[in-house]
């Protein structure tokens, strides 16, 4: 086991523009920490980094008391999961498990004593003497961790790995994949875009955009207190709903439409601010005396409803119980629970404060 | 239609000298009497082992060598890789005649001359195999390369025990273009070499055929063509298959 230590990371495969900037992480032993951040932020070249499949362009990698930089990747003592399972299609699942620990010259009887444990573990003994174009998707995934297993490491690299399952598999595969984490206690890093996947799944979640971490904490503490605009939009889904405007007298004035913030802690301290006010979809509430709004779209999932509600020129969603009957077009009228609302500067969009 | 000629020429091996030049494939007096006169005449069986050694060796190394640089221009990162790909490339508008000179210069300085390394070694390289194995390898998926990087492979290891077993249409592709080239040349050995018991194939039947060995016979010179035709037709057949379905998976149009 091990922890991992970033230091001041940058990385520019052209000396022009940083795919990381100035990136500091550290990550506990035996944690399961995600990356997240949509495509091209530069999650799976940090994770390269890590693996010294890629090198940093300046900024240190500790893997313990290691710094790891001039290390090859064969001696970091890693093993990587990747998207495409990467699993050689010449060789059979048991060669495949196997290969990795004959280059390491373990003795045979210990390279068939490992790959038969990891092999129990992931259920996939009667597939040794398969290859891998005989495999499922979700066969295929197993293999690859079990390529992982098999080499005993002191850290797991996950580089997106239910990316090419259906949504049913990857599901089923999150899961195994925190039972294996719990089972093993190893450190594991996994980069995901599925910011579902990375609430799941993760002890810490780091989400990252152009390069840069916007925040680090638990899924719950990015969830509910989201550093900046970013994060808030990028986490829950659906995102957090967003109304630019004034504060006014305890009020925010956006476009066509105004609310009544005067419930809102510490809101005196904005007055006279231009703002951006969020609001989580399950913190919109139906009541009989509050803001009125028309319904532009009604998404009934069956345990509850989406509804699109018109406010000025942006679209609120609310998350209510499937129980209510609201037609399309029907105007209703919804509070917001301000207790859990969220400030943002209109100029940086960074959280102005805590409620 | 297509096979014709070809049949024609077997058939002409066999007849007498007075029937040759009749049109027709059949004859009532077919005999073995021209290759007879060949293997009498002129050491075939041993060029027949040069060609094979040579043709072997300029294959194997044209693989081997020829993947090792297609893996580091598709693979590695390194400074000038792009131009020394331009550089290879480049060569391949050379003709052969404009460096025929120079490179026997350099067989003679380095006392190659009457020797099978003048005949392998400049051979070796081929712009053409670098070029169809670096093209193959960048449709090889990174994560391959990366995998095997983190089980503790080198490069050597990557290429020889990740890539090569995903190659063999590409490496079949060479190594047939190459054994072919390397079989029918005939320009190349006739400057280097002079000694009948080192000479290849086509070369002998070459010498024997212009040179006045055949005594104007033309059974006997079809006999040597034939002879000389029968391993690359066989190797061809035995191969066909693989070289098919290669031409269609490396890109190549045939």
């Amino acid at each position: 086991m091990a922890t991992i230590t970033l230091k001041n990371i940058n990385k520019s495969f052209d000396n022009i523009h940083l795919v990381i900037n100035k990136f500091d992480l550290e990550i506990n032993d035996g944690e399961f920490m995600v990356l997240v951040g949509p495509s091209g932020c530069g999650k799976s070249t940090l994770l390269r980094m890590i693996a010294g499949l890629e090198i940093p362009t300046t900024g240190e990698i500790w893997i313990s008391d290691t710094l790891v930089n001039p290390v090859p990747p064969k001696d970091r003592n890693i093993a990587m999961v990747f998207q495409n399972y990467a699993l050689y299609p010449h060789m059979s699942v048991f060669d495949n498990l196997a290969f990795g620990l004959k280059l390491r010259k373990v003795p045979k009887s210990e390279i068939v004593k490992r790959v038969h444990k990891a092999a129990d573990i992931l259920e996939i003994k009667d597939l040794l003497d398969r290859k891998p174009k005989q495999l499922s998707g979700g066969q295929s995934q197993r293999v690859a961790l079990g390529r992982a297993i098999v080499r005993d490491p002191k850290v797991f690299l996950f580089d997106e790995p239910l990316s090419n399952l259906d949504a049913k598999l990857r599901v089923h595969m999150r899961a195994e994949i925190k039972k294996l984490h719990r089972q093993l206690g190893t450190t594991m890093i996994y980069v995901t875009h599925d910011q579902v996947e990375a609430m799941t799944i993760g002890d810490r979640i780091v989400i990252l955009n152009d390069g840069v971490i916007q925040q680090v904490g638990t899924p719950l503490e990015v969830y509910q207190n989201p550093a900046n605009r970013f994060v808030a939009s990028f986490i829950g889904s659906p995102p957090m709903n967003f109304l630019e405007g004034k504060i006014e007298n305890g009020s925010l004035l956006a476009e066509k439409v105004s609310i009544n913030l005067s419930e809102a802690k510490n809101i005196h301290k904005l007055e006279g601010e231009n703002v951006i006010f969020g609001i989580r979809p399950e913190n919109i509430h139906l009541t009989e005396d509050g803001l009125e709004l028309p319904v532009v779209i009604n998404e009934p999932l069956g345990n509850e409803t989406f509804l699109h509600l018109q406010a000025g020129q942006q679209i609120l969603i609310a998350r209510i119980p499937a129980l209510e009957s609201i037609q399309l077009g029907d105007r209703v009228r919804v509070s917001f629970d301000l207790s859990k609302a969220c400030f943002f500067s209109s100029k940086t969009e960074d959280r102005l404060f805590f409620t | 239609m297509f096979a014709y000629p070809f049949l024609w020429m077997i058939s002409a091996t066999l007849k007498p000298e007075i029937e040759i030049g009749e049109i027709g494939l059949w004859s009532s007096n077919f005999s073995l009497r021209s290759y007879k006169d060949v293997i009498s005449k002129i050491p075939i069986g041993r060029a027949l082992l040069n060609s094979l050694f040579v043709s072997s060796s300029v294959t194997f190394f044209v693989i081997i060598f020829g993947s090792i640089v297609g893996y580091a221009l598709s693979r590695l990162r390194f400074f000038g890789r792009d131009f020394i790909f331009g550089v290879i490339l480049f060569t391949m508008v050379i003709p052969f005649q404009i460096t025929l000179i120079p490179m026997y210069i350099l067989m003679v300085k380095f006392g190659w001359v009457d020797t099978y390394l003048s005949l392998i070694v400049p051979g070796m390289i081929s712009t053409f195999g670098i070029l169809l194995f670096r093209q193959f390898f960048r449709d090889i998926p990174q994560a391959l390369v990366d995998a095997a990087k983190i089980d503790g492979c080198n490069d050597f290891q990557i290429l020889f025990r990740i890539i090569w077993p995903l190659s063999k249409p590409v490496i079949i592709t060479v190594g047939i273009l190459s054994f072919m080239g390397s079989w029918n040349d005939v320009l190349w050995p006739l400057i280097v070499i002079r000694v009948q018991k080192l000479m290849t194939m086509p070369q002998l039947v070459t010498i024997f055929k212009v040179g006045g060995q055949a005594e104007g016979q033309l059974g006997a010179q079809l006999a040597a063509a034939t002879l000389l035709a029968i391993p690359i037709i066989l190797i061809y057949a035995f191969f066909q298959r693989y070289f098919i379905e290669s031409m269609a998976t490396s890109g190549l149009k045939g």
